[in-house]
């Protein structure tokens, strides 16, 4: 078994003195935490050491020593060799220097507690008898500050090839991120011990956090306090009365301000994230907010100059106007004979007298509306303020309404179809003597009497005829609404995308590279014959995919519910699609 | 077959034919006695000319019931013939066959009670009266000749699906399909009369007098040689007013299903060849019943 020793890389130069760190349970292994110089009161040692532990819940212990030569300083060999009495251990590791060689020297000293300590000297960097040591360097702030995925309770997979080597991986970097009051002592500090280890370059703009902080909690109280207030309102009887509630559960509006406030309750919720997950969880939906809302302001600065909304206002009716204009064409083109198609001459009149009157309806409602869109839009181009999403949210219910014509009409085509695909199915089981049996979930034989036989097969043929002329307007309709949803879908895709992305977590990967670690790699630092081997231990930042996968906010997501080819089943028998998503659908 | 004739077989020990037995002999052997078993043409009927004949004639009026339709549509489609006779007729001869129904019939299957006739009439008449407009207008636009083609192929499928061994009640599927045929037939007349009384007529023959026809053939044997001479002599006379080269062909197609086919039949049982033997299926004559108290 190979002896590993993982060293800061700031104790490199350090000057002689005790090692501080852990022996990992279990492994083969020691974490060198830090190195405590000479000269020191052993009592003050221990001392210091056993309040580190109740502190940072790790068994901290002097390692063994180190010993970094300079001049004047001869004959501290022997003195440190003889520390490890002081310190009893089972084991006790030498590190030394020499002067002007990269590599160090490493004796392991084995003790058993009865025997003279020299007799079982072993010589690690001796022409390789026993097992050797290997030196893993490591860099302690990154070290601390990386957080390893998958994060606890995933299986570690993929960061080494042996089975045991994951949890050891993870022991040494959850040692050294538990340790980080030994990290607060620094070297300016005027403390009995001195210590090196990585040490943070300034506390300036930490005080400008710590001032955050205690001003964020008011801030967070308030938040709470008029969110508690907006899901008094929200659950109200009024709002909770059941058109309301279904027609609030249609307008994507609506859906993005509860999405919007339940997120602001996670965010301003006092308690302190438990967890990683958790807490960037929350910095991600923070800093999504705040981007959305500079998005927001910046769409509501260009909106509201040079009359911009004026403009949008008259516009926007002359092309609703002209989109019933062109359905009107349309329907005039197919209740002739479009196409050359063989419909039913008098079904083809009544739908299309049937749709003709709709929109006629409908260009009466927008010219009824006109005067007053542009103060609507004014007002409603506000709510933009809250954030890019909801300008989108509203555009699209602006779009739904003003398509509600098409809407209507394909929920009209497609009833009609449904029913004549249904019909057809059921008549066409019982044109061959069978029947669907509920009970069994199959086609049945059956005899049925002569009248049943009769109507059945007039049923049968009247909507064998029709079926065509019904299936064109459906077709027809289809399409114009499959426009209609494919616009809606990508602005609730757009919407979904600003929700859910983790904005936070991907500038942390970018600028921070060893903040998201996916695993070490090791790069050969110097190997020298009768040296131990020095190993340079690097963080794997974690994948952009993995980064994506892992901290997406789960939302209401608005991707297509069903595969394509059940999209096409669904069309085909004439089922209404919509573009929105169930609420009972929420992925978590 | 090999095994059998091996001249190398140890003929100390008798082969057995079992196979929980370890025996000098291949798997496949089998001794002299391989063929005794084997048995020709068991339980196969001997028939009859005359009798063969009396029931292919059920083949030949099915036939001729198709021929009286397509009769009777022609003639109002020549406007020859108006709806109000042909209800009418359809009337009397419904009337006259309920009573000849009723007077086969007695009343050992009391399943039917004369109201619920009544209703069935009634919605059948209902139906086919409310959905006659709609009907006349099904097929405006499809072109005549596709309408020709969907209703011979619909007729013929009744022909071929007919249940000739039990005619009554007719199957789905050839009901089915016959009024399908009809419908689209009666979508071709002038008006939503004409239609109607179309329909009400495919009922009659179609339905209706399969159902008579079977009372007949249980009750007054006599009688349905009778009727199905009858009816094929009715098609054929009818055929023959409109189109003397159909009544011509419908003539002898009758002759070949009536005389030739019977004897065709009888020509070919004397070649029926069946072998019979130990290899076929295991079929349990024992009475079970014992076993499932």
């Amino acid at each position: 078994m190979v002896l590993k020793i993982f060293f800061p890389q700031c104790c490199n130069m350090a000057d002689s003195g005790l090692l501080v760190g852990r022996w990992l349970p279990g492994q083969e292994s020691a974490v060198v935490l830090a190195v405590i110089h000479y000269p020191f009161i052993p009592g003050q040692v221990k001392r210091y050491l056993s309040d580190l532990q109740r502190e940072s819940q790790v068994e901290l212990s002097v390692l063994g020593s180190w010993s970094m030569p300079k001049e004047g300083q001869e004959g501290m060999e022997s003195f440190l060799r003889d520390l490890s009495t002081i310190f009893p251990q089972g084991r006790w590791l030498q590190l030394s220097r020499e002067m002007g060689k990269r590599a160090f020297n490493c004796q392991v000293v084995q003790r058993d507690m009865g025997a003279p300590p020299s007799a079982e000297d072993e010589n690690c960097n001796g022409n390789g008898k026993g097992g050797g040591v290997i030196l893993i360097h490591y860099d302690q702030r990154k070290v601390m500050l990386s957080q390893l995925h998958p994060t606890e309770g995933g299986a570690g997979g993929g960061d080494s090839a042996t089975g045991a080597e994951p949890s050891q991986l993870r022991l040494v970097f959850q040692t050294v991120a538990q340790s980080q009051p030994l990290f607060f002592i620094d070297k300016y500090d005027d403390s009995p011990l001195k210590l090196t280890h990585w040490q943070s370059e300034g506390r300036e703009a930490s005080i400008l956090v710590e001032l955050a902080k205690q001003a964020s909690v008011p801030l967070c109280l308030l938040l709470t306090w008029l969110l508690s207030l907006w899901t008094w309102l929200c659950s109200s009887r009024i709002l909770n009365l059941w058109p309301v509630r279904f027609v609030s559960s249609k307008f994507s509006t609506c859906v993005q301000l509860s999405y919007r406030a339940e997120h602001l309750q996670t965010v301003s919720s006092p308690r302190k994230a438990s967890d990683h997950r958790e807490f960037m969880r929350k910095a991600n939906i923070f800093v999504s907010f705040f981007v959305d809302v500079a998005l927001g302001l910046l769409l509501i600065s260009w909106l509201y100059r040079e009359n911009r909304i004026g403009r949008l206002a008259d516009t926007l009716v002359p092309v609703a106007d002209h989109v019933a204009k062109e359905l009107q064409e349309l329907l005039q083109w197919l209740m002739g004979a479009p196409a050359g198609l063989k419909m039913n001459r008098a079904l083809d009149q009544v739908l299309g007298r049937f749709f003709l009157y709709h929109i006629h309806l409908w260009i009466s409602y927008i010219h009824l509306m006109s005067p007053f869109i542009e103060r609507i839009l004014w007002y409603v181009g506000l709510c933009a303020c809250l954030g890019l999403t909801f300008a989108l949210s509203v555009l699209s219910d602006i779009v739904a309404l003003l398509t509600f014509h098409i809407y209507c009409f394909y929920v009209y085509g497609a009833r009609l179809y449904c029913l004549k695909i249904y019909g057809l199915s059921a008549l066409w089981r019982l044109f061959r003597g069978k029947k669907w049996n509920v009970l069994r979930q199959r086609v049945d034989s059956c005899s049925y009497d002569l009248d049943q036989l009769f109507i059945g097969t007039l049923l049968f043929t009247i909507l064998l005829f029709l079926l065509p002329t019904t299936a064109l307007y459906y077709l027809v309709f289809t399409l114009l609404r499959l426009v209609v949803v494919l616009f809606q879908g990508l602005i609730h895709l757009s919407v979904d995308f600003i929700n859910s992305f983790p904005l936070f977590a991907t500038v942390l990967r970018l600028c921070r590279p060893y903040r998201l670690s996916e695993g070490v790699k090791f790069r050969v630092l110097c190997e020298e014959s009768g040296k131990p081997l020095h190993l340079m231990m690097e963080i794997n930042p974690l994948r952009y995919s993995s980064v994506l996968q892992l901290y997406r906010t789960p939302t209401y997501s608005c991707y297509p519910k069903d595969s394509w080819m059940a999209l096409c089943r669904k069309l085909f028998v004439g089922e209404l699609v919509y573009p929105w998503r169930h609420k009972s659908t929420k992925t978590d | 077959m090999g095994a059998d004739s091996g001249p190398g077989a140890p003929s100390a020990v008798p082969w057995r034919k079992v196979l929980y037995e370890r025996q000098p002999f291949p798997d496949n052997y089998v001794d002299r006695r391989f063929l005794e078993e084997l048995r020709h043409n068991v339980g196969v009927r001997q028939y009859r000319y005359w009798p063969v004949v009396r029931e292919a004639s059920l083949v030949a009026q099915q036939l001729s019931c198709v021929a009286v339709f397509l009769t009777l549509w022609w003639y109002m489609y020549e406007g020859q013939l108006s709806p109000f006779m042909l209800l009418l007729a359809g009337l009397m001869s419904a009337l006259l066959g309920y009573a000849l129904y009723e007077a086969l019939g007695g009343s050992t299957d009391g399943r039917r009670t004369r109201l619920a006739d009544l209703q069935s009439a009634a919605i059948f008449l209902a139906f086919t009266f409310g959905f006659s407009p709609v009907l006349k207008t099904l097929t405006e636009s499809v072109s005549t000749d596709t309408v020709y083609a969907m209703s011979a192929m619909m007729l013929l499928a009744h022909l071929v699906t007919f249940p000739y061994t039990q005619p009554s009640p007719p199957g789905s599927l050839s009901l089915n399909a016959a009024l399908f045929g009809s419908v689209c037939l009666a979508s071709r007349l002038p008006g939503a009369l004409h239609t109607f009384a179309m329909l009400t007529c495919a009922l009659l023959v179609f339905a209706l007098w399969p159902c008579l026809l079977r009372r007949l053939r249980d009750r007054a044997e006599w009688g349905f040689p009778w009727a199905a001479a009858l009816v094929s002599v009715g098609g054929v006379c009818g055929l023959a007013s409109q189109s003397p080269g159909g009544a011509l062909l419908l003539a002898l197609a009758l002759l070949v299903l009536i005389l030739l086919c019977p004897l065709l039949l009888l020509w070919l049982q004397r070649h029926k060849n069946n072998i019979h033997g130990p290899w076929d299926e295991a079929e349990i004559r024992e009475d079970l019943s014992r076993f499932l108290q």
